[in-house]
């Protein structure tokens, strides 16, 4: 299944066009791209006919879309110019046959999905450092999730028949193996949709299974929105919650903790590993203390499952959050660890999926495709940790030291391998992004700028940072793609782009 | 939350950006708590009318994407205006030459009228002006903290 020649060269002198509004004569295009004049009049005559392409005549004339780019696809291309179509060869039955097929077809859908806009933004280099948001998908992972796609797999996993049977074998191979990642029984491995289902559900639905035991639950000042945001709701509807503050690196005060707990207490929520600073908690401790305070303990690891060893047979946690997205699979699936014998309400009812604990059609593809990242990440844990962990110190190192006025948020030992986060004094943090992404750099920012309220973040101010200081961060998160090539590009368009805010800027 | 192309080209090559050498007046609005400061210097002259007009403006900006377009196109906007044309800009002004605006950025360009409006009044204070009740009004609502106004 090769593309001609002729394909490739079509497709190489379409993307030179397109990166230009203007019209583009042969001979510009031959030069670029390194292609025979002749040969590319003979390509271009034969799009020009299936109007792909249209000529302009005169002094700045030349070749140019007749569509725009977003309206062209691969497969068009490919079509006109191919002699063959991309199908299985052999015209006899084969038992491997519907497989090849399939094969073929998804080549040529894929040939579809793509336009030329696409072929443009894929040719625009980019370096992306915003892995704690969402991280690209994984290609293992994306041929996983389309397998799942396919008729075999379709049917619900609630289905009595064969196609129903061969889902819910996936489903539950699915749950295995997570379990063993995380050292606890299938059982206790309740799929979602997101970490914040994952989170609301631990929080609205341990506090009203238990209310009867006690109405006050315990965060730490630095939570993601969604157990903030829970909490916020479950205090109107009468729960009292106490926010634990945290030290300057953003450590748990392990004995302001202790003290909160009170008789009443019904459940104790504390981020794993911190989403902007990435302060990574002694998981181990706080489990300890909950335990011994015999009151219910949840964690929000989206951003350390994978990252960092857990062991729940060790770690005394009732219930865990992880994400798929965060960790090169696909947006849509998270899970959640109910220790068995928690008593916990629902927030979906229906058909009684997932234990009872979720009910809705379950999200298979997305799940299987996640359940894939995580096997692919823990495999490779120790080396990318090392790695990433090499390049986050040598980042912080050289940015504090080649641009002053700059300020590392959160601690140096026990951070996330892949957070990095900066205040850079006097410039505003959203500002600074922007231009960053105009220079093919994609970073990230807590920054209120961002959002419908003024409020700097959260996390920043609780670890004793200024207003000022809390507009000013920037975060970077690295991933496994991330090239000491891509540190040394940052680490020459940063300063500048600092320079220029800071010139612009009333402060100096 | 989308900027305009016109916003990002202003964000990209601030227009009259820096301190202005010897200016007239100057004004500060805006507060680092809230992430924006807005810092403009104005030359103002008499025109052959003998009215005040704005012969020179520039800023310095610390502050969101938005903050620093709008100060952008405020000096662009504002310039060589009496001070009663420049009076009557407005807020959707800066936003329509802008070419709009994500929603919650449109207390950025209400920051730049204000650091327009505050430098009119320290004006007229300088010189000893009567100053009219509607720039006083206006130059008591400046909002000093980080509450967005509905």
């Amino acid at each position: 299944m090769n593309l001609s020649t002729k394909s490739r060269y079509a497709l190489r002198a379409l993307s030179n066009l397109l990166q230009q509004d203007s019209c583009l004569s042969i001979k510009t295009i031959s030069q670029r791209e390194k292609i025979s004049s002749d040969y590319l009049e003979k390509i271009f005559s034969k799009l020009k006919k299936s109007n792909l392409l249209k000529v302009t005549r005169g002094a700045n004339g030349g070749y140019s879309l007749a569509r725009p780019a977003n309206q062209i696809t691969l497969k068009e291309i490919v079509d006109i110019l191919e002699k063959k179509q991309f199908s299985c060869p052999s015209s006899c039955f084969c038992r491997s046959k519907t497989v090849w097929q399939q094969i073929y077809s998804n080549f040529n859908h894929y040939l579809q999905a793509i336009t030329l806009d696409d072929l443009k933004a894929s040719s625009k280099k980019v370096i992306y450092l915003d892995h704690a948001a969402s991280t690209p998908v994984d290609p293992q992972v994306i041929s996983t999730m389309i397998h799942t796609l396919q008729p075999a797999y379709s049917a619900s996993t609630s289905s009595i028949h064969q196609y129903g049977r061969q889902a819910f074998q996936l489903l539950e191979d699915s749950r295995q193996k997570m379990a063993k990642i995380l050292n606890v029984s299938p059982k206790e491995i309740i799929f979602t949709s997101s970490a914040t289902e994952s989170n609301n559900t631990i929080l609205k639905g341990v506090a009203f299974a238990n209310q009867h035991k006690g109405k006050h639950i315990i965060i730490s000042s630095i939570e993601h929105d969604c157990i903030r945001q829970s909490a916020h709701w479950l205090k109107s509807q009468g729960f009292e919650i106490t926010g634990i503050p945290v030290d300057k690196e953003g450590f748990i005060n392990l004995d302001a903790l202790k003290k909160s707990i009170r008789p009443d207490t019904i459940l104790v929520s504390i981020i794993h590993a911190n989403n902007e600073i990435g302060t990574i908690q002694d998981l181990q401790k706080i489990s300890q203390i909950c335990q011994q305070k015999k009151v219910y303990f949840h964690t929000d690891a989206s951003q350390s499952f994978t990252k960092i060893p857990i062991n729940l047979k060790k770690t005394p946690v009732d219930f865990l959050t992880a994400s798929s997205h965060k960790i090169y699979g696909p947006k849509g699936a998270a899970l959640l660890y109910i220790k068995s014998g928690s008593k916990i309400i629902p927030l979906l009812h229906g058909g009684g999926q997932e234990s009872n604990f979720r009910s809705s059609t379950v999200n298979l593809p997305a799940i299987v495709a996640f359940t894939k990242a995580a096997q692919i990440a823990i495999a490779n844990m120790k080396e990318e940790n090392k790695k990433i962990t090499q390049f986050r110190d040598y980042l912080i190192k050289e940015i504090l030291t080649k641009i002053p006025k700059t300020h590392l948020n959160g601690p140096k030992n026990n951070r996330l391998a892949n957070n990095i986060n900066i205040s850079f004094d006097n410039i505003e943090g959203e500002s600074l992004l922007l231009d960053l992404d105009f220079n093919g750099i994609i970073a990230s920012t807590g920054s209120a700028c961002a959002s419908n309220s003024l409020e700097a973040s959260h996390v920043l101010l609780a670890i004793g940072k200024d207003h000022q200081q809390a507009h000013s961060s920037l975060r970077f998160s690295l991933g496994c793609q991330t090239t000491q090539t891509d540190l040394d590009y940052l680490l020459k368009i940063l300063p500048q782009s600092v320079k220029k805010l800071r010139k612009l800027s009333p402060f100096k | 939350m989308n900027y305009s192309s016109k916003l990002l080209d202003h964000f990209r090559n601030p227009r009259n950006f820096g301190p202005l050498k010897n200016p007239t007046i100057t004004s500060q609005v805006g507060n680092p708590r809230c992430g924006d400061v807005m810092k403009l210097y104005l030359r103002i002259n008499k025109n052959k009318d003998n009215q005040d007009f704005i012969k020179d403006i520039s800023f310095e900006t610390m502050g969101c994407a938005a903050a620093i377009a709008t100060s952008s196109i405020l000096t662009e906007l504002a310039k060589s205006k009496t001070l009663k044309e420049a009076l009557e800009l407005n807020n959707q002004a800066i936003v329509d030459s802008l070419g709009g605006m994500p929603l919650p950025k449109i207390h950025c360009s209400l920051l730049a009228i204000e650091a327009l409006v505050a430098a009119i009044y320290n004006f007229y204070k300088q010189e000893n002006y009567p100053i009219p009740d509607s720039v006083q009004q206006r130059y008591n609502r400046i909002n000093t903290t980080c509450k967005i106004e509905e």
